[in-house]
């Protein structure tokens, strides 16, 4: 018997009900599936998802049933919802309610009104299970993003549910992070037999694990099918969250097809050198950028030696810090958790003084600008959160802020279309999705007419489609002579968009390159495309050149 | 690190600083200040170490100015010293501002270790046992007020960055900033409480009754502090009621010495000692361990 059965269910919001959510979402859950569920940002996921349990069911009009082990959900009574149903929300902060980490394994527990002893087993088995022993006494404030989610979790799991439910539970995670949280979801997929539903951007860690992929598009399910097929499946309805498989996936379908679908980096470099058996690799290598970092001589932006610590005895977060950025360049920072490339900005932009070294804008030191003239036209930041800079009820009133008392639009216009907001004018900033608010964000950076624009992070939650109108964004900044410093996890990202990549390591800039040149001598932090490709072809980095090379020697 | 007073279970701790904290405020016998301002001291110090002795040096003006106040209210007392204007100032008024400052000293003393000891988890558990569902509020506030302080310090950071925030401006640009900053959080607290609310429901909360998980144990040992913890307020409050402890200070200073008084001071004495006795107790067992081995 299937465990969900979601019977032609059709939802709309109050006010909105020409423009549904939901149409006639019919499929089945069975026990002890792993169902990833795709779809661009806006195509109906987490409403979906949230109707799969009656407490988080928002309010609308609604048709057709869902069925839970036979009986209607909303028959269910709320005690057994609870502690079957685990659902993980995307914000790994907010969905934490206590302040130390054991009464939060507890928490679940304690609401069901668990025994004490009993209690103690299930927490005991969860700290162990996930591992979280090492800071079982810990405030909730000082874990990281990877161990907040982690703790979330944990702390569903020791209700015993039969089904998970995880709606993007990554996003805010860094690579890392990410992927140890799904290697741990697959676990208890694999061990537990858990049913898990969830809602995932990266691709490229879940995919080969799950049993069925589902890919929603505005509001409907568009295909429904096996790991290995849904490539064929979006490919031939031509939908654009072909855009968001993962890279082995799209290589495959862009080139002519022989053998089966890679969906791993591993089978897809086995898939390769099957296919180049026995030729000869005419070009093994794509033509690159030319871009000379030795030349950099007039740099917009320069750290000399700069050496920044948070407290008097603390340790050096910065430790001699060099960089030069050349003007009207994408330059990007990547490098692991906590190595200080946010604080690298939050230096730049004069919020963390270093005590030693100095920081040349245009070459003239940051603390000869009047206070006032370094943001107002030279140098502005987008901050991780978009959130932090939304202060009015619209967006419109939120942009207009930025203007002040000129009352002129034009600038605002020519913004707002380059940003692509002209529909979210009239919304309240907080109603918007990740990505949208994520724009607006920085539409309102934008006002300031940067010469240098910091971006902390930008692509994180982004759905891939949209990462695409972004980069356009950024290349169209570019093109009118901005600057554009950028710190990121997304090696992907950096590696298709970036002029110049640097790596940040233990408080310095270790080296910095041209993304092929970076990418290439890298073997383990280098893009799934180079992965795949390096022991056939010399230099290709992103997806596009994998594709010409294997073109150009077919 | 902490004590192994500390580690005792906090319903240990929490009957030593009422009995602690009660009987402080109640004698004002020498004898009992005496022992008082020893143990809290040395404890104080215990915890703390050497910062421990800076923030006591702060305290001496507070005992001195407390001291000296005194008899420039309380002119009654049979000794004079010598007259302000027409106010005499009396001895017996003197020394009853240093026992007053002295039993100040102390019981902020002891709230001073309290906050050490009683952490807010401990507090949770207590409270807890008396009302489950005023506990996780409490632990929710606990949670949610440096979250509000990191977000507040992300807002104007941001701000800052895009030329809104800081130096620039006057008076009134700077108060009109201030309150959107204040109004962001706002809204954010808000949006974020929605997700809470969200969470809280979908693990259960409120489906049924809820129970209180419990993290601390009773071991044999909490057990055997208690019941010494309990004989000696039980015998000093007998000692109390009868007349060991009384004191006069105005118009003569007059204190009882009985044999209550001894056996009262004495017990009072061993109880504020007990946090000290544990910890310095096992030190010494440690001390053994460490040279055995």
């Amino acid at each position: 018997m299937a465990l969900f059965e979601i019977k032609n269910l059709s939802f709309s919001y109050p006010d909105y009900e020409d423009n549904p959510v939901l149409k006639s979402v019919n499929f089945n859950i069975n026990q002890g599936e792993f169902i990833t569920l795709c779809g661009k940002s806006g195509s109906g996921k987490t409403t979906l998802l949230k109707h799969l349990k009656t407490v988080l069911t928002p309010y609308g009009k609604r048709t057709g049933e869902i069925l839970y082990k036979g009986n209607r959900l909303e028959d269910v009574d709320l005690r057994t919802q609870s502690s079957e149903i685990g659902y993980v929300m995307q914000n790994p902060d907010n969905q934490i309610v206590t302040d130390k980490v054991w009464h939060e394994l507890a928490f679940g527990l304690e609401s069901l009104g668990t025994p004490q002893d009993i209690m103690r087993l299930r927490v005991a088995e969860m700290a162990s299970y996930f591992g979280i022993q090492g800071w079982f006494h810990r405030d909730v404030a000082d874990l990281s993003g990877g161990q907040k989610q982690l703790l979330n979790l944990a702390s569903i799991m020791a209700m015993q549910p039969k089904v998970l439910i995880l709606d993007e539970p990554t996003s805010q995670l860094d690579p890392i992070a990410a992927s140890d949280f799904l290697n741990t979801i697959k676990k208890i997929n694999r061990e537990l037999g858990t049913t898990i539903i969830i809602t995932e951007h990266r691709l490229e860690d879940i995919l080969s694990a799950s049993d069925r992929v589902i890919v929603m598009d505005k509001g409907s399910v568009v295909a429904d099918d096996a790991p290995a097929g849904i490539g064929e499946h979006l490919k031939t309805i031509s939908s654009d969250m072909f855009e968001a498989m993962p890279t082995p996936v799209k290589i495959y379908y862009e080139v002519e097809k022989n053998g089966v679908c890679p969906l791993t980096v591993r089978d897809g470099r086995k898939w390769l050198s099957e296919s180049f058996e026995g030729k000869d690799i005419k070009v093994s290598k794509v033509e690159e950028k030319s871009f000379d970092l030795e030349e950099v001589t007039n740099p917009v932006l320069h750290l000399k030696e700069l050496w920044f610590r948070y407290e008097k005895n603390g340790e050096d977060i910065l430790k001699g810090t060099n960089l030069k950025v050349k003007s009207n360049t994408i330059h990007t920072i990547v490098g692991g958790n906590g190595t200080g490339k946010s604080t690298t900005l939050k230096a730049i932009c004069n919020i963390c003084k270093p005590y030693r070294g100095k920081i040349l804008i245009q070459g003239k030191a940051i603390d000869k600008y009047k206070s006032g003239e370094l943001f107002n036209g030279m140098l502005a930041m987008l901050p991780q959160n978009p959130q932090c800079l939304f202060v009015k009820k619209t967006v419109r009133e939120d942009l207009l802020e930025m203007i002040g008392k000129r009352d002129d639009t034009r600038i605002l216009d020519e913004v707002v279309r380059d940003c692509q907001i002209e529909s979210l004018l009239s919304a309240h900033p907080f109603d918007l999705s990740g990505g949208e608010q994520q724009r607006v964000a920085l539409a309102k950076v934008l006002l300031t007419n940067p010469k240098i624009l910091l971006l902390d992070e930008p692509t994180k939650g982004m759905d891939s489609i949209f990462k695409i109108q972004f980069a356009d964004i950024l290349n169209r900044l570019k093109d009118r002579g901005v600057t554009i410093v950028m710190v990121s996890h997304d090696v992907e990202f950096c590696a298709r968009y970036a002029d110049c990549v640097s790596m940040f390591f233990d408080g310095g800039i270790i080296t910095s390159n041209t993304p092929h040149r970076f990418f290439v001598e890298n073997s383990f932090y280098t893009t799934a495309a180079n992965r795949m490709s390096r022991h056939i072809f010399d230099n290709a980095i992103t997806n596009e050149d994998v594709i010409e090379l294997c073109r150009k020697n077919q | 690190m902490q004590d192994t007073f500390s580690r005792c279970n906090p319903i240990v701790n929490l009957i030593f600083y009422l009995g602690a904290i009660i009987f402080g405020m109640i004698f004002m016998h020498p004898l009992c200040l005496m022992a008082a301002a020893v143990t809290s001291i040395t404890y104080y110090i215990y915890l703390k170490r050497i910062g421990g002795l800076k923030v006591l040096l702060g305290l001496a003006p507070v005992f001195i100015i407390i001291s000296a106040i005194n008899p420039l209210f309380n002119t009654r007392g049979e000794t004079l010293l010598f007259s302000i204007g027409t106010r005499p100032y009396t001895l017996e008024a003197l020394i009853y501002g240093v026992a007053v400052a002295t039993m100040f000293i102390c019981v902020i003393l002891w709230f001073f270790t309290y906050n050490i000891v009683i952490t807010s988890d401990k507090l949770t558990y207590l409270f807890g046992n008396v009302t489950p569902s005023l506990s996780v509020v409490f632990t929710m506030v606990l949670r949610l007020l440096p979250s509000y302080k990191r977000k507040l310090a992300a807002i104007s950071n941001a701000r800052k960055c895009i030329g809104k925030y800081g130096e620039n401006g006057g008076t009134k640009d700077r108060i009109k900033n201030g309150t959107t900053v204040v109004s962001t959080l706002t809204s954010w607290a808000l949006e974020n409480s929605i997700v809470t609310a969200d969470s809280m429901k979908s693990r259960g909360y409120g489906s049924s009754k809820r129970s209180n998980f419990v993290i601390y144990r009773f071991t044999s040992r909490d057990i055997w502090i208690l019941v010494l913890m309990i004989i000696c307020i039980v015998t000093i409050s007998f000692c109390g009621i009868k007349g060991g402890m009384s004191y006069t200070f105005i118009p003569d200073i007059d204190f009882a010495t009985n044999k209550f008084t001894v056996v009262g001071v004495l017990f009072y004495f061993i109880f504020l000692s007990l946090p000290i006795i544990i910890d310095v107790t096992e030190d010494v067992v440690w001390h053994f361990l460490k040279s055995r081995i």
